[in-house]
C-alpha cells in the first residue's frame, strides 16, 4: 500500500506491505537508520521516535499506522550546519554517551519530554525516559543532559531566543 | 601535575557527534548492494547428538544462495582458548539449547529464514546435566567430546596456596563457615551480536564485527577458514556495548559471515535478534563458593579457605580464566596469615558462560563481602570499621601472599564513603529500628581488583602514531572502543604527551590491516597497557620533532622549550608544529612510529597456587543504602556512595560514566537480573522478562575518584571499567540483610526471592525458547 506521512519536515510517499513495522520502514526503505532495532517488542526504546507529538516504539507500530502524520526521527533533530543541536551537545557536554546504540532514542524520548515540559525535575526526567533501556551509563548523565537543556533552553526563551531547530520539529 | 592541559579535564567522547546524531553506523546499520541475510539453525534441545544433517534441501528453496555447517571449516571449525572445545558451528553434537548448527545465507530474511527450516536436522537426544554439583558424579552424562582434563566434566581447575590455615582456622575464636550461590547474568548490551563479510577480488574476505579483540577474530578465521593471514582482514564496526560478551561469539558469527561471503562471492550480513542473542549468548557463570573465616578475639582476621563450583555451561569459553581470577580474589582485599582456594570449573547443558566485567571477582567480592559481614556481626564490630581494622595498605600482602609494594588506596576509599554516607549514624539508627513495615537498612563493601591480565597471559599493546600530509596526525591502537571510550582515553593521552591540540588526532577503530596486534580488548587494560603504548609512541614522535626542531632553530633539541604547539628556542624564536613537521620532512626524518608497551613480567604457578598474580592493583569501597517493605518485598535503593581508587583520571566524564554504569549494572546483579535456566531452557527469552535496571531503578550516586597516582600508568592512570561494579551487589545484599534481619546467600535477591524465598518464575518453556528462534516445536 501507499503511506503519505511527514518525515522530519519533508512529505513522504512510500510503498509498504501491510505488516512492515515503522522501524523497519525507516531503515530499510527509507535508509535512516538512527532508530535501532534491539529488543523489537517495546521494552527498550532504543527504536523511538517521535509520531504527532508522542513517542511510540516504532518497533510496535505499523507503517501503515503514520499514513497522514507527522514522524520525527533523530535524523530530523539537527542544527543549523547539520552539526548536533542543543540537546544533542549536551549529551556531549555531560558524557552521556558511551556505546552509543540506545543514544538516538533517549535524545527522541527526551525532545518530546522537553516538548511537553519546559522545566521537568530529575525525577519527572527520569520518568520521562523510563522507556529507554541504556546498559552503559547508569542514566545519570543523560538526565543530567536533558537537565543542562531545559535550563539553557528557558534561558533561551527570556531572551527572547528560539529554542533551536529541535522545538521547531515538534512545534 | 597541574601542568597537564587535556589529560583529567572535560572532553567529548571523540564519536560522540556521530552518536548522538544517529549517524554511527553500527554492523546492523550497514547496507551493501548484493548483500545476503543470513539466518542460523540452532539446537532446540539441551544435549544431544547430530545424528543427520542434509542441507541440500535448504539450497532448493528460492532465494537462498548457500549454506554451512561445521563440514565448511577446518577441523570443523574447532576453535576456543584456552580450551578448544567449541565449534564455529556444531559438530557431532549440540550442547545447549541456542547452539548454532547450520547457517543460510539468502537474498531476504524471509528467504533465509524459509531456509532454515528446510534443513534436515535429526538430534538423538541425550540425558541432560543441568546441576553443576552432580557434573563430577559418577553417572554423570559426560557433556564435552573429549574431556579438556582427562576427567570427565571438568573443564578446569585452579587453586591458591598461601600458607596453611587449618591449623590458623583451629586456633581462631570465631569461625564463619557458609554458603553462598551467585547466579548467572545476561550482558544485555543494547546492540545485539553481529558480522558482516565482503569477499575481496584477491580471494580473501573482509569481517566488519563488532567483536572485542578484532585480532584474535582474525587468527580465529585464518585458522578456521584455512586460508593465510594476508587473506583475512578484521575492521572493527562501532560496537553497541559489550561488557566481556562479544568475544567467542563474535568469532562463532565472523567465521559464519566469512565462509558464506567467500562461497557466494557477496557480501553477507548477519544480526542476531534479541531472543537469539539470549539463548545463544554466553552468560556470567554461575558460582557456588563455601566460605570458612576465621578471626581471633580481637576481631583480626586470621585465615581463609574457599572452595568455588563455577558453571560454565556447554563450553569453556573465557570460565577457566575467570574462575582463576574469582580465585586469587575469592578472600578479599585483607591481611590473612593463610588462605587456601580451590575452584573447580564444570561443564554442564545450562547455556554457555564466559567473560563478563569483572570477570569472576564480581562474584568473589559479592560472596567474600557478605561472608566477612557476618563474621563482622557476630564479632559484635560494626561491618565498616571493621573493614578498616583488617583491610589492605602499601606494604601488605595479599590473601595470595603477594607484596603491595604500591599505591594502596583502601582506606581512603572505605573512609570517604563512610563519611559521605553519613554512616556511622544510620547504621546504629536503622540497628535501633522499631518492628515496623517499612525498615532500612545501609551496607557496606569493598574490593581490590588485579589491574590487566596479570598471569592469563602476555600483557602488552601497541599503537602507531602518524603525521599526514594535511599535518594531523592518525593514531592506532590494537585495542578496541566498544562505548568505554577508550580512543577517547588514547587521544587525549597523545595529544598530552605531543603538546598538540587533540582535534589534530584522528583515531579510527581498530583494523587489521592498519592497526597492531594488541591482545584481547578485555581485563580493564586499555587506559594502562594500551595508554602506555599510546605516549611511549607521542613521546617517539616528540623526540623526532624536537630534533627537528632544534636543527631548524639552531639549539640543541634538549633545549627546545614548547609553548602550546609552539617549538621555542632559548633565544626564543619559535616554530609552529606545521614548519617543524616541514623541517622534519626535509630532513628526511620518518614521522611514523610505533609505541609498545608490557607489562613487567610476573609468575603464577598454577599447579603449586602460588606466586604474583598481577603487577598492581586497585581498590574502592561502596555504600548502599534501602528501604524493604517488609510485607511485600519492595525495595528501593535509596542512595549509593562509591570511591575508586584507580590511579589519576584522564577522561572524567568517561570515569564517571564507567561508574555510574558499574554501579547499575551491579544494581541489576543484586535485584533484579535473573538469568536462569530449567533443564537446560532458559527462563527469558527477551527484556520484557529479563529486567534490567531503568532510569527509575537507579538512585542518586555519590561517587569518588581516590587518585592515588601510579608511577607506571601513563600520566599516574590504572584502570576502573569492571572494579566499579563489583562492590554494588554487595553492598546492597548488606544493607537488605540489616534491613530484614535476614541474610539470604544468594543473588540475585529480587522482589520474589526477597519475600518468598522463591524466584517465583515459569517453569523453562521449550516452547517459548523455540518460538524465540523461530523453529517449530
Amino acid at each position: 500500500m501507499k503511506i503519505h506521512f511527514d518525515l522530519n519536515g519533508q512529505e513522504v510517499e512510500v510503498e509498504a506491505s501491510a505488516s512492515t513495522t515503522l522501524l523497519t520502514l525507516l531503515r530499510e526503505t527509507l535508509g535512516l537508520t538512527g532508530a535501532k532495532p534491539a529488543c523489537e517488542v517495546g521494552e527498550c526504546g532504543a527504536c523511538s521516535v517521535i509520531v504527532d507529538g508522542r513517542v511510540v516504539d516504532s518497533c510496535l507500530m505499523l507503517a501503515a499506522q503514520v499514513d497522514g502524520r507527522r514522524v520525527v526521527t533523530v535524523e530530523g533533530l539537527v542544527a543549523a550546519q547539520d552539526g548536533p543541536n542543543d540537546l544533542q551537545q549536551a549529551f556531549l557536554d555531560a558524557g552521556a554517551v558511551q556505546c552509543g546504540y540506545c543514544t538516538p532514542g533517549f535524545i527522541v524520548a527526551a525532545e518530546a519530554l522537553l516538548a511537553r515540559n519546559s522545566n521537568p525535575n530529575r525525577q519527572e526526567i527520569r520518568q520521562g525516559i523510563a522507556g529507554n533501556l541504556c546498559r552503559c551509563t547508569g542514566y545519570h548523565q543523560i538526565v543530567d543532559a536533558v537537565e543542562m537543556t531545559a535550563a539553557r533552553r528557558r534561558g533561551y526563551k527570556s531572551q527572547g531566543n528560539r529554542g533551536g531547530h529541535a522545538k521547531d520539529a515538534l512545534a | 601535575m597541574s601542568d597537564l592541559h587535556v589529560v583529567g579535564h572535560p572532553f567529548w567522547a571523540i564519536d560522540g557527534v556521530d552518536k548522538v546524531m544517529g549517524r554511527a553506523r553500527y554492523v546492523g546499520d550497514i547496507h551493501l548492494p548484493e548483500m545476503l541475510v543470513a539466518k542460523v539453525l540452532r539446537s532446540p534441545v539441551p544435549h544431544a547428538r547430530l545424528a543427520r544433517l542434509e542441507m541440500a534441501p535448504a539450497l532448493k528453496m528460492p532465494g537462498v544462495v548457500a549454506a554451512v555447517c561445521a563440514d565448511d571449516f577446518f577441523e570443523h571449525g574447532s576453535l576456543g582458548y584456552p580450551v578448544k572445545d567449541a565449534f564455529v558451528l556444531a559438530h557431532e553434537k549440540v550442547r545447549y539449547v541456542g547452539d548454532p548448527i547450520a547457517v543460510v545465507a539468502a537474498e531476504t530474511e524471509q528467504a533465509a529464514q524459509d531456509g532454515v527450516r528446510a534443513i534436515v536436522c535429526d538430534l538423538e537426544e541425550l540425558p541432560g546435566l543441568f546441576d553443576v554439583e552432580q557434573a563430577s558424579m559418577p553417572g554423570a552424562p559426560l557433556i564435552p567430546l573429549v574431556p579438556p582434563l582427562g576427567k570427565g566434566n571438568l573443564v578446569a581447575e585452579q587453586i591458591v596456596r598461601y600458607g596453611e590455615p587449618r591449623p590458623v582456622l583451629d586456633g581462631c575464636e570465631f569461625v564463619l563457615d557458609e554458603r553462598y550461590a551467585c547466579n548467572h547474568q545476561e550482558h544485555a548490551y543494547l546492540e545485539t551480536e553481529g558480522a558482516l563479510a565482503v569477499p575481496d577480488e584477491d580471494g580473501g574476505v573482509t569481517v566488519y564485527a563488532n567483536d572485542q579483540s578484532p585480532f584474535i577474530n582474525r587468527d580465529n578465521l585464518v585458522m578456521v577458514l584455512g586460508i593465510p593471514p594476508d587473506k583475512v582482514r578484521v575492521i572493527q564496526a562501532v560496537v553497541g556495548g559489550s561488557f566481556g560478551g562479544k568475544d567467542d561469539i563474535g568469532y562463532q558469527t565472523s567465521a559464519q559471515v566469512a565462509a558464506l561471503a567467500l562461497k557466494t562471492g557477496r557480501p553477507v550480513r548477519l544480526t542476531l535478534t534479541r531472543e537469539e542473542s539470549m539463548l545463544a549468548s554466553y552468560k556470567r557463570e554461575a558460582m557456588r563458593y563455601h566460605v570458612i573465616l576465621g578471626a581471633d578475639s580481637d576481631g583480626q582476621l586470621k585465615a581463609a579457605k574457599v572452595e568455588i563450583l563455577a558453571d560454565s555451561g556447554a563450553y569453556a569459553s573465557m570460565t577457566p580464566l575467570a574462575a582463576w581470577r574469582a580465585s586469587v580474589h575469592a578472600a578479599g582485599a585483607y591481611r590473612y596469615e593463610a588462605v587456601h582456594v580451590d575452584t573447580q570449573v564444570l561443564y554442564t547443558n545450562n547455556g554457555y558462560s564466559g567473560a563478563f566485567r569483572g570477570f569472576g571477582n564480581t562474584e568473589s567480592v559479592a560472596v567474600i563481602e557478605q561472608a566477612v559481614d557476618e563474621l563482622a556481626d557476630r564479632l559484635g564490630e560494626d561491618p565498616l570499621a571493621w573493614r578498616l581494622k583488617n583491610c589492605l595498605r602499601q606494604g601488605d600482602r595479599t590473601m595470595t601472599g603477594a607484596l603491595l609494594d604500591h599505591e594502596v588506596g583502601l582506606t581512603r576509599c572505605l573512609e570517604w564513603v563512610r563519611q559521605h554516607s553519613d554512616w556511622d549514624r544510620k547504621r546504629t539508627a536503622y540497628a535501633r529500628q522499631a518492628p515496623q513495615d517499612i525498615r532500612r537498612g545501609i551496607g557496606v563493601a569493598c574490593y581490590f581488583h588485579g589491574s590487566s591480565l596479570g598471569g592469563e597471559g602476555e600483557d602488552y599493546a601497541t599503537a602507531t602514531l602518524e603525521v599526514e600530509d594535511d599535518f594531523s596526525l592518525t593514531l592506532t591502537s590494537g585495542l578496541t572502543d566498544f562505548g568505554q571510550g577508550s580512543r577517547t582515553v588514547y587521544t587525549m593521552i597523545a595529544a598530552e604527551a605531543l603538546g598538540v591540540e587533540p582535534q589534530r588526532i584522528h583515531m579510527p577503530r581498530p583494523d587489521t590491516q592498519i592497526s597492531v596486534e594488541s591482545g584481547p580488548t578485555v581485563a580493564s587494560r586499555a587506559t594502562m597497557v594500551g595508554g602506555n603504548a599510546t605516549q611511549v609512541a607521542a613521546k617517539k614522535l616528540d623526540g623526532l620533532l624536537r630534533k627537528a626542531a632544534g636543527d631548524a632553530l639552531g639549539c640543541l633539541p634538549g633545549d627546545v622549550a614548547r609553548f602550546g604547539e609552539k617549538y621555542v628556542s632559548p633565544s626564543e624564536n619559535a616554530l609552529d608544529f606545521e614548519e617543524v613537521v616541514k623541517h622534519a620532512r626535509q630532513m628526511g626524518l620518518v614521522l611514523s612510529v610505533r609505541g609498545r608497551w608490557q607489562i613487567p613480567t610476573i609468575e603464577w604457578d598454577f599447579e603449586q597456587g602460588t606466586g604474583k598474580p598481577y603487577f598492581c592493583y586497585v581498590f574502592g569501597a561502596q555504600v548502599a543504602e534501602v528501604s524493604l517493605d517488609t510485607r511485600t518485598g519492595h525495595t528501593e535503593v535509596l542512595g549509593v556512595w562509591a570511591a575508586h581508587d584507580g590511579g589519576r583520571i584522564i577522561y572524567p566524564q568517561g570515569a564517571a560514566g564507567q561508574m555510574f554504569g558499574g554501579i547499575a549494572q551491579g544494581i541489576g546483579y543484586a535485584l533484579m537480573e535473573d538469568m536462569r535456566f530449567d533443564r537446560g531452557y532458559s527462563l527469558h527469552t527477551n527484556l520484557d522478562g529479563y529486567l534490567v535496571p531503568t532510569a527509575l531503578d537507579v538512585p542518586p550516586v555519590d561517587l569518588k575518584f581516590i587518585e592515588e597516582p601510579f608511577e607506571q600508568g601513563p600520566f599516574g592512570a590504572r584502570n576502573l571499567a569492571e572494579p566499579v561494579m563489583i562492590a554494588t551487589a554487595p553492598a546492597l545484599a548488606n544493607a537488605l540483610a540489616q534491613a530484614s534481619s535476614y541474610r539470604r546467600r544468594a543473588l540475585p535477591l529480587t522482589h520474589e526471592q526477597r519475600v518468598l524465598g522463591d524466584p517465583l518464575l515459569p517453569p523453562g518453556s521449550r516452547q517459548r525458547c523455540l518460538t524465540a528462534m523461530d523453529l517449530n516445536a
